[in-house]
């Protein structure tokens, strides 16, 4: 008797834990799965010869790949129209998340290590950018790089120096440096998150060993702090690579264009639909290595520890 | 529209703060220049003009019949759509739906409208979209029964084929007779048994004398402007493929704007490509914004926006610092956009009704100064626009003349395989390559 009622309780926590699984599994085949498929079916899809707007095909077997080879010949062929844009991206990603890297690691360290009981005030004004809408941070910057705004007006001390730094008239300085302010915030807190994880037990040790500051902080803070670097620039490359706004309002010039804009060019285009669809796809694809070799390394490093 | 700014500038900045960021005649026109030939895989697209699985038919007949100046089109009448009969009376207590880009129609146009039917408990309500292709699809799929759309020509081959508008019957729009003669038979729907004009706008180039020490009208040829590298950072051009792309054919002294030879869009292209490496122009929509702020010395304009940009100028700051020119000849881009009766509105009569108020001359005026594009009204004449204050003296020639429409250029359809080779040189000039 007793046995069975063991085995009974044990039956239901099993089902117990895949049950909480559910909604998870909803959200993503709702949100995820199921739009995707949309998105395939558009790439693979028909076009009303009319009206031009795309029409979905949802049987697999039926699916057109001219749209896809459209973009992937103009990516990668003799005619790589797209190739430059490509490109820029990639080298402004980069250097926006270096970048990003250089100024929050710092800032997340001493709020997660020396800030004491400024802490939480600290946090609370990390998180505090996340309160106002990025566009309207974006449409901010627009006032003071313009030309007689407020950034021309400081570097020319008022006036002592002819200072006409045309910022908003398609520099990547200023675009890279607006997809950094943009998204350093979300670079900020995870980091911070691994950094206050790290035991100061550890570090003494390493002191107590004989390390000194710099030492104690590139053989273990540094090393523990990894997978929250890793983490961190994922989590800001992945939207920088989507990214069209930035460029729109700090730019609006073909010379600075990225990924985000051909899509954004290609989508409110009717006949055009399908293009942006095999884009999305492309940048998905670019998107999720990275993302499945963090998976591993992290994997790893669970199994290790 | 000056004179309030001058008079009360914070009053007119008010309504006008209320507009999306994009103005909605750089909406139509993108959206319906694009919606028509934005066709990219010429393959492609024949086999789905032949092949339609999946039973999404089209509306109508695959082959679309385009009307050009040479080639003007009667579009026929169908028995199942048919023109109403005349002399009815409005719809008692019916809600005319107007169907209409944001801040493109005057509020007290509406207003004197529900007025003067008030008799009959008539509403007007105001539904509005952000482009053409968003319209077009929530038309078609009819959940709303809107009564009335503001198309511009280049749709109307698709409206009609897809029975979506209403053959008009126009006993009950007698003020057609206020509206240029030319615009009572246009090639674009001859006999206008469809549609009736609503505004008329050119393309040129608008450039802020401050900034641009050239008197730019006065130049030999004024479109090289925008090749100049000493204005290198202070450019635009608009943000639709066809307006921006005409450029380079208006300074080579085209005047076909619609070319189909392969090597011409190629050179079109090679064009595009060096005015990117002379003066990095921004390719933006809202230059009647950043001319005022100073952000842009010049670039390609549409006179409606110049008008426009004179509600955005700082205050204190004399709309004198603008200009704009346009071929005097007549010899550029003209367009003009239309009002049109939906096939599946509930307020047929009223819609007419509203489509005749529009075209009265006391209402047309008045929403000239609301929305600053020209209606074709024949009591329209520059000197007349300067002198009631409806433009600066120096924006004169923001004026719309009904003889450019004899020599203008125009904007036209073109067929699928020929967009695709436009399209193909756009989409390397914008991704900056």
């Amino acid at each position: 008797m007793l046995k069975k009622a063991g085995r009974k309780s044990r039956g239901r926590r099993s089902l117990l834990w895949p049950a909480l699984a559910i909604p998870g599994i909803v959200w993503l085949a709702l949100l995820f799965i199921l739009p995707m498929y949309v998105v395939l079916a558009i790439v693979f899809g028909q076009q009303d010869p009319i009206f031009r707007n795309a029409i979905p095909v949802w049987n697999p077997l039926q699916w057109n790949s001219a749209q896809f080879q459209y973009v992937f010949s103009n990516i990668f062929g003799a005619n790589a129209i797209y190739g430059p844009a490509i490109l820029r991206t990639i080298v402004f990603v980069l250097i926006a998340s270096c970048l990003c890297l250089i100024v929050a690691y710092p800032v997340a360290y001493f709020t997660a290590r020396l800030a004491g009981r400024w802490k939480g005030v600290l946090l609370i004004m990390l998180i505090a950018p996340f309160w106002i809408s990025y566009m309207m941070r974006m449409l901010a910057w627009v006032n003071l790089l313009q030309n007689d705004g407020l950034i021309n007006k400081g570097l020319s001390l008022g006036g002592l120096f002819n200072v006409q730094v045309d910022w908003l008239d398609g520099m990547p300085l200023t675009v890279i440096l607006g997809l950094v302010y943009g998204y350093v915030p979300y670079m900020i807190l995870p980091l911070f998150a691994g950094l206050d994880r790290i035991p100061q037990s550890s570090l003494e040790a390493a002191r107590d060993l004989g390390a000194g500051r710099f030492s104690a902080f590139v053989r273990v803070t540094w090393r523990l702090s990894q997978p929250a670097v890793i983490a961190s620039v994922l989590i800001t490359c992945l939207p920088m690579l989507g990214d069209y706004y930035t460029n729109d309002m700090l730019s609006a010039q073909p010379s600075t264009s990225m990924v985000g804009n051909l899509i954004n060019n290609t989508v409110l285009t009717p006949g055009q639909t399908g293009q942006a669809g095999a884009f999305v796809v492309l940048v998905l694809a670019a998107a999720l290595l990275p993302m499945l070799w963090y998976v591993r390394s992290t994997r790893d490093e669970g199994a290790r520890s | 529209m000056p004179d309030q700014t001058v008079d009360n500038p914070d009053e007119s900045r008010a309504h006008r703060f209320v507009r999306p960021p994009l103005s909605r005649r750089s909406f139509l026109q993108r959206s319906a220049v694009a919606g028509l030939g934005a066709a990219s895989l010429v393959a492609f697209l024949d086999a789905c003009a032949s092949s339609n699985i999946n039973g999404a038919t089209p509306s109508g007949s695959p082959g679309l019949q385009i009307a050009t100046p040479t080639n003007p089109v009667l579009w026929p009448i169908s028995a199942d759509n048919p023109v109403i009969a005349a002399g009815q009376k409005p719809e008692q207590g019916g809600v005319l739906q107007l169907y209409n880009y944001a801040d493109y129609i005057d509020p007290n146009a509406v207003k004197s409208f529900e007025k003067k039917y008030a008799a009959y408990n008539v509403k007007v309500q105001i539904s509005t979209f952000n482009d053409t292709d968003e319209a077009m699809t929530k038309i078609r799929a009819g959940s709303v029964p809107y009564d009335m759309y503001w198309p511009s020509y280049d749709q109307i081959s698709r409206l009609v084929n897809g029975k979506l508008v209403r053959p008009l019957q126009q006993s009950y729009i007698p003020n057609i007779k206020n509206v240029w003669p030319s615009f009572e038979n246009p090639w674009y729907d001859q006999q206008w048994r469809y549609t009736v004009p609503y505004t008329v706008y050119t393309t040129g180039i608008g450039w802020r004398s401050d900034q641009v020490k050239q008197d730019i009208g006065g130049l030999s040829n004024p479109y090289a402007s925008l090749w100049d590298p000493q204005y290198r950072g202070k450019t635009a051009v608009i943000d639709d493929w066809h307006t921006a792309m005409m450029l380079p054919l208006l300074k080579a002294g085209g005047t076909d704007m619609n070319v189909t030879d392969p090597a011409q869009i190629q050179e079109i292209g090679t064009q595009l490509t060096a005015m990117q490496a002379a003066t990095k122009p921004r390719v933006t929509i809202t230059m009647y914004n950043d001319i005022s702020t100073g952000q842009l010395g010049l670039s390609q304009f549409w006179s409606g926006d110049m008008v426009n940009a004179v509600s955005y100028l700082p205050s204190g700051q004399s709309p004198k610092v603008l200009n704009y020119w346009f071929p005097p000849d007549g010899k550029g881009s003209v367009d003009n956009d239309l009002m049109v009766i939906l096939a599946k509105g509930k307020c047929p009569v009223l819609a007419h009704l509203f489509i005749d108020h529009m075209l009265d001359t006391t209402t047309a005026l008045g929403n000239f100064s609301y929305i600053g594009y020209q209606p074709p009204q024949n009591s329209i004449n520059p000197s007349q626009l300067v002198s009631d204050g409806y433009l600066p003296a120096n924006l004169a020639s923001c004026t719309v003349l009904p003889e450019y429409f004899d020599v203008g250029f125009r904007l036209l359809e073109m067929s699928p395989s020929v967009t695709a080779l436009w399209q193909q040189q756009w989409q390397k000039f914008k991704a900056g390559g």
